[in-house]
């Protein structure tokens, strides 16, 4: 979908229904907050995000905090758009910040101040030189886990939005939450400093357990704010609305 | 075992059909059989098209067996089955490659997926979908939540020039199921046993 006059570049996502949803995609260079509890597909959703991405040309970052890259690619689902090539031919990257860390000297569990820069300046540095324009980092809270505090969490999704933004890359936070929790992040920061918030959700329904996303909050489009139900496939996540008749689920 | 009339009938009216035209298959019980050789094989087996098979009703598998004795090829259809999960019995669908699974029939949104994923998959230049058969679906949700399903369905589908086919049975239908039918449907059909 053409961006309207006046309107922001997009960056198109390449998920049908999530850029129906964003009227074409995520607005150039924003930072969104992908979250959601265990089980409901954001890792998922945040991989075709990138492989869409690398196919199109644009080079794309994963890092992966929480598990090992090995792993997340054997259980990958096949799908049928993505093809090992884009990893060799390097249009599709994954680092391990674990691995990041320990280059840096970051041993201890909590960062520093001057930690932080030097990690957000070791992102940045990686991105310029790759040229990455799409950027996954799985997850945030892992991450957050070594700040320990809002002040920290603020200053580091802070500066790494902003020098992310500033080389023309979209970055996906992965924010893990609790099943029933009614915030949209672990530490209550991350949420509010986001461009875009995108909920996943298990949503109940007699007894059903049904994968919903819902579109809460995204800097420079309109969008939809309603829940739909997805399914992950070989042919990507598949989106369709939620049903309301008779339905007395929340 | 089926009679031909009827299934030629039925075929008939429906190779009438324009893309994207959704159409009521209104048959009494003893007419199930002449129905699925009109639609399967007389109807999209000739059109080479790819049939998206919703079964609510009986198994896939049992489907299937009902086929092969009636010798129609199966070969293009696809089935989003919605009964054998409820029923403990999910081996045999999970070894076909034309069967998808969903867990229950409530999970109407997930009926909507897998239809949309079966759309995405084919190379067909025709699609076909079935729901066999509203009367199934409806013992397992209310009216409202069904009438969305039906209207959100159907328009998805109509969009991409699919043709849909609604079956109900004519002892187990109800005006409300009639009326929510025919709300989508561009046209019906009766198929009947010729005397």
């Amino acid at each position: 979908m053409p961006p309207r006059t006046g309107e922001r570049e997009r960056c198109v996502t390449g998920i049908d229904g999530l850029d129906t949803i964003l009227y074409g995609g995520i607005p150039r260079d924003n930072t969104v907050l992908l979250t959601g509890s265990c089980g409901t597909g954001k890792t998922s959703l945040a991989l075709e995000f990138l492989i869409h991405g690398a196919v199109a040309g644009e080079n794309s970052l994963f890092i992966s905090v929480t598990e090992n890259s090995e792993k997340l690619l054997a259980n990958i689902i096949p799908y049928k758009f993505f093809d090992r090539d884009l990893i060799k031919s390097g249009k599709l990257v994954f680092i391990d910040l674990p691995a990041m860390y320990e280059r840096l000297g970051m041993t201890k569990a909590e960062m520093t101040m001057e930690e932080i820069d030097l990690l957000v300046a070791a992102i940045g540095n990686l991105a310029k030189e790759l040229g990455i324009r799409r950027l996954v980092m799985d997850s945030i809270t892992s991450v957050c886990y070594k700040l320990k505090t809002p002040e920290k969490i603020r200053d580091f999704i802070l500066k790494l939005s902003k020098t992310l933004s500033d080389l023309n890359c979209t970055s996906v936070l992965v924010s893990e939450i609790a099943a029933q929790s009614s915030a949209y992040s672990t530490f209550g920061v991350e949420e509010a400093i986001s461009d875009g918030i995108v909920l996943m959700a298990n949503l109940e329904r007699r007894g059903d357990l049904l994968r919903t996303l819902q579109v809460i909050k995204m800097r420079g489009t309109m969008h939809s704010r309603a829940k739909y139900v997805l399914d992950l496939t070989p042919m990507g996540v598949l989106l369709v609305p939620l049903l309301k008749g008779g339905s007395s689920a929340t | 075992m089926t009679d031909t009339r009827t299934a030629g009938n039925v075929a008939r009216q429906l190779n009438e059909l324009m893309p994207g035209s959704a159409v009521s298959l209104q048959m009494s019980v003893d007419s199930y059989l002449d129905v699925m050789r009109g639609v399967l094989d007389m109807y999209a087996g000739k059109r080479d098209m790819d049939t998206i098979y919703v079964t609510a009703t009986i198994s896939f598998e049992a489907i299937k067996r009902v086929m092969a004795a009636l010798d129609i090829d199966t070969s293009r259809v696809y089935f989003v089955d919605c009964i054998s999960h409820i029923m403990m019995g999910t081996e045999a669908a999970q070894k076909d490659e034309r069967a998808s699974l969903v867990e229950s029939p409530t999970m109407l949104e997930n009926i909507m997926l897998k239809v949309e994923y079966l759309m995405r998959r084919s190379q067909s230049k025709e699609k076909l979908v079935v729901i066999d058969s509203i009367n199934s679906l409806a013992i397992h949700n209310n009216n409202w939540i069904l009438s969305e399903f039906l209207h959100i369905l159907v328009s998805g589908l109509r969009a991409k020039d699919a043709y849909t086919i609604i079956l109900s049975v004519e002892e187990h239908s109800t005006p409300e199921i009639a009326s929510m039918v025919n709300l989508v449907c561009d046209s019906g059909i009766r198929a009947a046993k010729e005397e």
